[in-house]
């Protein structure tokens, strides 16, 4: 099964790089620029839930990875293939300088609150979104907090250690 | 009618948990409503990145505090995969006849808390008398009524204790003997289903764009279980049925959970009866000085709300170098919420977001 | 002090003691027999249990929801996180010693203490009671001052105004 696919995708894509790490598992790194298209190809092919849209920053290297992971739903209710099993990794890398990128949104509608939160705790601006407002944070931090460079026990340090008691 | 704002906020009798919803209604019926999450959240992925591979255990039960245990196995399986190592064949048996446990309490919990909303206060109270019950096993299996940090990558802390398989029978019994009062009272009672039938309905196609997994898609019609799509520890041992139902409103929602109950009850006895003898763990290294090679990883189950999964990227450290987890109240309580509120009643709020079994905590992590 | 059989909880499960607190007050760890029984309002309740951590965002409801109860009030904290932080002590989101911004009666360790452990708390509230040393709401409206500054150090300019009136040091 991921083979045929492995094929499929080297065939209508070129210059991406498809790997089959362990089972039912399939990697793919891709440029930027393809992303979309890698996409809307999947989904059409019935790989229609996008699980998770994540992030790691690679500080040394300067660029933060995005990675989409994508899965299938049953096509008949009660056959269980391998279709079902595989899980799809897309990762691709952008510059930490000046982040930003495009959102998914006009191909999977729920990954609205994924790139909202990459938003407020990475600092990457996805065009295109709707509604890029704050999800969980209560206040703006000068580093967004979950880059490496961000210190939580300095910051513990400076903001709450700093307000004394009453007695 | 004249528009108003209203704040469905954080202390409120209906709400589980600390969420808010801001509601723009007209009248008594909603307009448009928008989810405010974010009470509850630590930066759990951060604080787990200064901590080392086994000291993170105790700090990853806490996520979702309803149900504890299947984030421990995630963070196990994945470690595992990461690390190449082995689960002996007693302790998967161990592993899943506790995470069914676990889901029955987690059942019996969104039991009392929809119950109590809609007024049934007989049924809540027998539903946290009976959860008590199952928490007294844990006690005496892992020391903790809530927090366990019992599975452990290699295997699971320790062994049954003499007389616990009885002990285990018995109680299943004393609360599977109940069902029938429960669906006299509850279940096939008029009331609940005036109140529930065609409230929050979901259809099959608004489902799989939402990114729905777990009960919600389950009451459209589709077999989507994570323990038949890829099955882990033993449950491809013992033959079992997913329930579904066909509607997709709050009733069919509340009905499958009653049913998914009955069948973790019967699949505790079949794995009781074919669990063989053996060893509950492979040694770890040395865990202060354990280092885990470069990788990634990525590993899925399925919680009593949806589909659970973990990323897990290893640096080759001592300590995790980006952790994410894939909840699965995050669409439900986000994209789901917002669209099936559209033109429903304020009375009906809660009954909607206890039914979409949401829990505040896996949202904010 | 007869007022102390009847302790109205306020409903409000912050953080992680929605697991511990409704098994508190249904049937097999009956709180009722201690007098104890949950209500809707602040302004109906005279007890407060803050039941596990408080991040910034839940920090802004306690304070309104404290200052809406009517005195004689007392407030008690439940688990290790009130108390100095607890296990998140390093997260840049929570807050870790709470009794800087509302006064505390009472401290109940734990990580998720039982249900037991609250009966007992409640009996030593009662001791305390007794003897008038349960005096949160009084420290409050002596040194308000002080509580006021610090949540403004915190938080910037507030939405609500004073509670009592501050007079300037002169």
């Amino acid at each position: 099964m991921s083979n045929s696919i492995k094929e499929n995708l080297i065939s209508s894509f070129p210059d991406i790089q498809v790997e089959v790490p362990e089972k039912d598992r399939l990697k793919i790194n891709a440029e930027k620029e393809e992303v979309i298209s890698i996409l809307s190809y999947l989904k059409n092919k019935r790989y229609g839930h996008l699980a998770l849209i994540s992030c790691v920053d690679w500080m040394e290297e300067k660029e933060f990875e995005l990675i989409y992971i994508l899965s299938a739903y049953l096509a008949r209710d009660d056959e269980y293939t391998d279709r079902e099993r595989l899980n799809i990794i897309i990762k691709t890398r952008i510059p930490r300088d000046n982040p930003e990128f495009l959102s998914v949104i006009p191909v999977y509608e729920n990954a609205e609150p994924y790139e909202r939160e990459i938003h407020e705790l990475f600092g990457i601006i996805f065009s295109g979104h709707p509604r890029l407002i704050p999800l969980f944070l209560e206040r703006e931090y000068e580093i967004p907090p979950f880059r490496k460079d961000f210190d939580n026990r300095q910051y513990v340090k400076d903001v709450f250690d700093k307000i004394p008691s009453v007695l | 009618m004249r528009e108003l704002e209203l704040y469905f906020g954080p202390q409120h009798l209906g709400m589980v948990g600390n969420f808010s919803i801001t509601l723009k209604v007209e009248g008594d019926r909603i307009r448009e409503a928008t989810a405010n999450p974010g009470y509850l959240h630590r930066g759990f992925e951060k604080l787990m990145e200064y901590r080392t591979w086994i000291q993170n255990f105790p700090l990853v039960c806490r996520i979702n505090v309803v149900e504890p245990d299947h984030m421990e196995l995630m963070y196990a399986m994945a470690v595992e995969k990461l690390a190449n190592l082995e689960v002996p064949e007693r302790a998967q048996y161990i592993r899943s006849i506790f995470l069914e446990l676990s889901r029955v309490a987690s059942h019996l919990f969104g039991l009392w808390a929809y119950a109590n909303m809609l007024g049934f206060d007989t049924v809540a109270q027998w539903a946290m008398y009976h959860r008590d019950l199952v928490l007294d096993l844990f006690e005496e299996l892992t020391g903790g009524r809530v927090y366990h940090i019992y599975i452990w990558p290699g295997g699971v802390r320790r062994d049954f204790p003499e007389g616990f398989q009885e002990k285990i029978v018995n109680t299943l019994h004393s609360i599977g003997g109940c069902v029938p009062d429960y669906d006299d009272i509850f279940f096939n009672n008029r009331l609940f289903s005036e109140r529930a039938k065609g409230i929050g309905k979901v259809t099959r196609e608004e489902a799989m764009a939402l990114g729905a997994t777990g009960q919600v898609l389950r009451a459209t019609g589709m077999k989507y279980d994570i323990r038949k799509v890829e099955p882990y520890a033993a449950y491809h041992q013992v033959p079992w049925e997913v329930p579904i139902r066909e509607e997709g409103d709050a009733y069919s929602r509340i009905w499958v959970i009653r049913d998914e109950m009955i069948e973790s009850v019967h699949m505790i006895f079949k794995l009781l009866d074919k669990m063989p003898e053996g060893k509950v763990f492979n040694r770890t290294p040395n865990p202060f000085k354990w280092k885990i090679p470069a990788g990634e990883a990525y590993v899925r189950c399925e919680s009593s709300r949806g589909e659970l999964g973990l990323y897990l990227v290893s640096d080759g450290g001592d300590k995790p170098y980006r952790v994410h987890f894939r909840t699965p109240s995050y669409p439900h309580g986000l994209t789901v919420l917002e669209k099936v509120l559209k033109g429903e009643s304020i009375a009906d709020v809660g009954n909607i977001m206890i039914s979409l079994y949401v829990v505040a905590p896996e949202i904010d992590r | 002090m007869a007022h102390k059989y009847s302790l109205h909880v306020i409903y409000f499960c912050t953080g992680c003691g929605i697991i511990e607190i409704p098994p508190s007050i249904t049937a097999r760890w009956d709180a009722e027999r201690f007098g104890i029984i949950p209500v809707a309002t602040p302004r109906q309740a005279n007890l407060f249990l803050i039941t596990g951590y408080v991040s910034l965002k839940t920090l802004k409801p306690i304070i309104r929801t404290y200052e809406q109860m009517p005195e004689p009030k007392f407030t008690v904290g439940f688990g290790s996180c009130p108390i100095n932080g607890g296990m998140y002590w390093d997260s840049y989101n929570t807050i870790k010693h709470l009794d800087k911004y509302i006064p505390i009666d009472g401290w109940i360790a734990g990580c998720m203490p039982r249900p037991e452990a609250i009966f007992v708390a409640v009996t030593h509230l009662w001791t305390l009671i007794d003897k008038e040393m349960a005096d949160g709401y009084k420290r409050y409206r002596k040194n308000y001052r002080y509580y006021r500054a610090n949540q403004e150090q915190l938080y910037g300019k507030l939405d609500w105004p004073p509670l009592f009136p501050i007079e300037d040091e002169k």
